[in-house]
């Protein structure tokens, strides 16, 4: 299990859209993801699971990936959290 | 309840979409259904597992005929919403924990998707941010329609007023709005929502005037109340008193005059009072949007920003899709032209099937032409269907984000290897495409007068242009004020792109947010910018403002503003002069 802290930077926050591509990618590996905020813990393979973390611009979450590709599926979620998840 | 005997309230809210409405209240709340659990025997599990999958089936179908319908009515925006709620829909984890509920507690599907729904909605309607608690309307809205068709009772129909009047509710949830009927509905006032919810982008579309974010209007009413909504500024009068119906009749009447004059010059041309005839274009993202273009009025569309076919999906168009695309917005728009954008990806526009690596500055990065460019694959096939259209329409082909001439050639290199690959398949195309840039990037302007001899066209991508200029990233809040649109620089850098490209005979336009900004079109149109494209609603008043100037105060304005020092001089000097002209802008309403 391997976990990295990540700052939320895009404008809207975690809202539908982001949450959709950060579902796409960890769908995509075998490994799973959670997302952990204020003391709630979602899981990042699900779009309403991540909505319900409301995380605004701003926010910290934690990733946490639990898996024989965790390491992989981590990065790519690092790197879209540091493109702002690509906002139009 | 009669509204007579109580006394007049004023309220204030956000104003959302534009008019001045008067009329009796409707109230309007979203009806969900009565849920109760049932216990299963063991034995019905299978059955209600299956019950649920033709559900979801069902419903998703029934969310893309709304999605389908409301890019109809109502454009991209509201068909955005859809979307959403079909990747609300498709949450395949939520699927499982609903099945390994139903399994688990034995309990039937009604009450386990109510249930689970309801957690989540507790939880979003209860968070801080309120683009958030925007979303739980959302929730509410796909999960009325799940228990409908789980129930076998169909689609979620909501009720509407069967006679004229104001719409007053706590909110309305995208499947109600999108089913409003705009000869009934004369107004909106709802108790949430700020201009970016579904309630406010949907009534703008349907042009209906509507207030939202209100506080507490819902509860302070009755049907049948007196109501005088006031779309421009935000106001809410109830129980209005005989001074304020007045009143408000007359604004109402000047809007509506303002408003058929809007319609009454649509077939005019955007021509100065002194003879000089302007160019009003739109831009879209869509085929159908054209037909939107030609409603306002446009004359062309000036900038068919391709790579929306890509972002909303996973896998890249084929070249009979796009061709298919590009020939549908050039068969509405005939005999005008089309201008069609190659793919600006990249920056921040993202897609699943181009590899873009982590960027410190994708601004400054890999995007737009610099991807088309490396991934010739791409590019020409999307390269022979724009050829492929120009066959049968009024098509030009532009590339975004060139910096100078090596892209420039190097792109007009793969054009002549498309066409090569059409000729070989005998496919026909117009062999004198005319091809043009973006001017976006500072080093582009300040070439322009070369890069005129080997382009057809220049069309001024402003808010890049702006951001490069200034050197400001326009989605950095932090440095949000340095993003001047009416920077100095910026009127130097159009002045000289037009400047450059009329010296050689290119046709120069804009296509940027300042092309429908008010306050720039004098100082456009007074360097000598004649063609100007801009969102398709904006066209009508750009066109009221170039009617009612003549060429020469126009040019006057311009070289004022050109001498000046600071973006906030010109905004000031600019404002005034429209101020002094322009008594009946919408504005002035309010």
């Amino acid at each position: 299990m391997i976990q990295k802290e990540v700052t939320l930077m895009n404008r809207l926050g975690l809202h539908i859209r982001p949450a959709a591509q950060l579902t796409k990618i960890a769908a995509k590996y075998k490994s799973d993801v959670y997302l952990l905020k204020d003391g709630m813990r979602v899981n990042g393979k699900s779009i309403m699971g991540v909505m319900m973390l409301a995380a605004a611009r701003g926010s910290t979450l934690t990733l946490e990936c639990i898996g024989d590709d965790e390491q992989q599926l981590l990065d790519e979620l690092v790197i879209l959290f540091e493109n702002k998840f690509y906002e139009e | 309840m009669g509204s007579t005997d109580r006394k007049e309230q004023i309220m204030r809210g956000i104003p959302a979409s534009p008019g001045i409405a008067i009329g009796l209240v409707h109230r309007m709340v979203f009806d969900e259904p009565d849920v109760m659990p049932r216990k299963l025997a063991p034995s019905e599990v299978p059955q209600e597992l299956g019950r649920f999958d033709k559900a979801l089936d069902q419903t998703r179908a029934a969310i893309e005929r709304s999605r389908e319908r409301a890019l109809d009515v109502a454009g991209v925006a509201v068909g955005k919403i859809f979307d959403a709620h079909l990747l609300i829909l498709a949450d395949e984890v939520f699927h499982d924990q609903v099945r390994a509920r139903i399994t688990r507690e034995q309990f039937d599907a009604e009450y386990i998707i109510y249930d689970s729904f309801g957690q989540m909605i507790e939880v979003i309607s209860k968070s801080a941010g309120e683009i958030f608690r925007e979303r739980a309307m959302d929730l509410r809205d796909v999960r009325t329609r799940l228990l409908r068709f789980l129930r076998g009772e169909g689609d979620f129909i909501p009720d509407h007023p069967t006679h004229e009047v104001i719409l007053v509710a706590e909110d309305l949830s995208p499947t109600q709005a999108l089913n409003l009927d705009r000869e009934l509905v004369h107004g909106i006032a709802t108790d949430i929502g700020g201009l970016t919810s579904h309630t406010a982008i949907l009534a703008r579309s349907l042009d209906i005037p509507t207030i939202v974010g209100m506080g507490d209007i819902s509860g302070k009413v009755q049907d049948g109340d007196s109501i005088i909504l006031n779309g421009n500024s935000g106001k809410v009068i109830l129980n209005p008193t005989e001074a304020s119906f007045v009143e408000y009749k007359e604004k109402r009447e000047r809007f509506r005059s303002f408003q058929r004059y809007l319609e009454d010059i649509k077939n005019q041309p955007a021509m100065t009072l002194d003879g000089r005839e302007i160019q009003l274009w739109g831009n879209i993202e869509l085929p159908r949007e054209a037909e939107s273009v030609l409603s306002h009025g446009g004359t062309g569309v000036g900038l068919f920003r391709s790579e929306f076919l890509f972002l909303t999906r996973e896998t890249t168009p084929t070249e009979d899709e796009q061709f298919g695309m590009y020939d549908r917005a050039a068969e509405i728009m005939a005999p005008n032209p089309v201008v069609i954008r190659t793919f600006d990806l990249g920056g921040d526009k993202y897609h699943a099937g181009i590899n873009i690596h982590n960027e410190k500055n994708p601004f400054l990065g890999y995007r737009a032409i610099r991807v088309s460019l490396s991934r010739r694959d791409l590019f020409r096939s999307q390269l022979r269907a724009i050829l492929r259209a120009s066959a049968r329409g009024n098509v030009r082909v532009m590339f975004p984000f060139v910096s100078g001439f090596e892209e420039l050639r190097e792109a007009k290199a793969v054009l002549e290897e498309a066409k090569h690959e059409l000729n070989q398949r005998k496919i026909a195309f117009d062999p004198n495409l005319p091809v043009g840039i973006m001017v976006e990037i500072p080093s582009a302007a300040i070439m322009a007068d070369r890069l005129a001899e080997e382009c057809a066209f220049f069309s001024i991508g402003t808010n890049d242009l702006i951001q490069y200029t200034t050197a400001t990233d326009r989605a950095n809040e932090q440095v949000a004020s340095y993003y001047r649109s009416y920077h100095p620089a910026v009127l130097r850098m159009i002045d000289m792109t037009i400047k450059a490209g009329d010296k050689k005979g290119v046709h120069v336009g804009i296509c940027g947010e300042l092309g429908g900004s008010p306050a720039a079109t004098p100082l456009l149109v007074g360097m000598g910018m004649t063609e100007i494209s801009m969102t398709s609603a904006m066209i009508p008043e750009i066109k009221k403002i170039i009617r009612s100037l003549t060429y020469e105060e126009c040019v006057r304005m311009a070289r004022k503003a050109l001498r000046m020092d600071t973006s906030q001089e010109i905004m000031t000097y600019m404002q005034r002069e429209l101020k002094k002209r322009f008594a009946d802008l919408p504005i002035w309403f309010s």
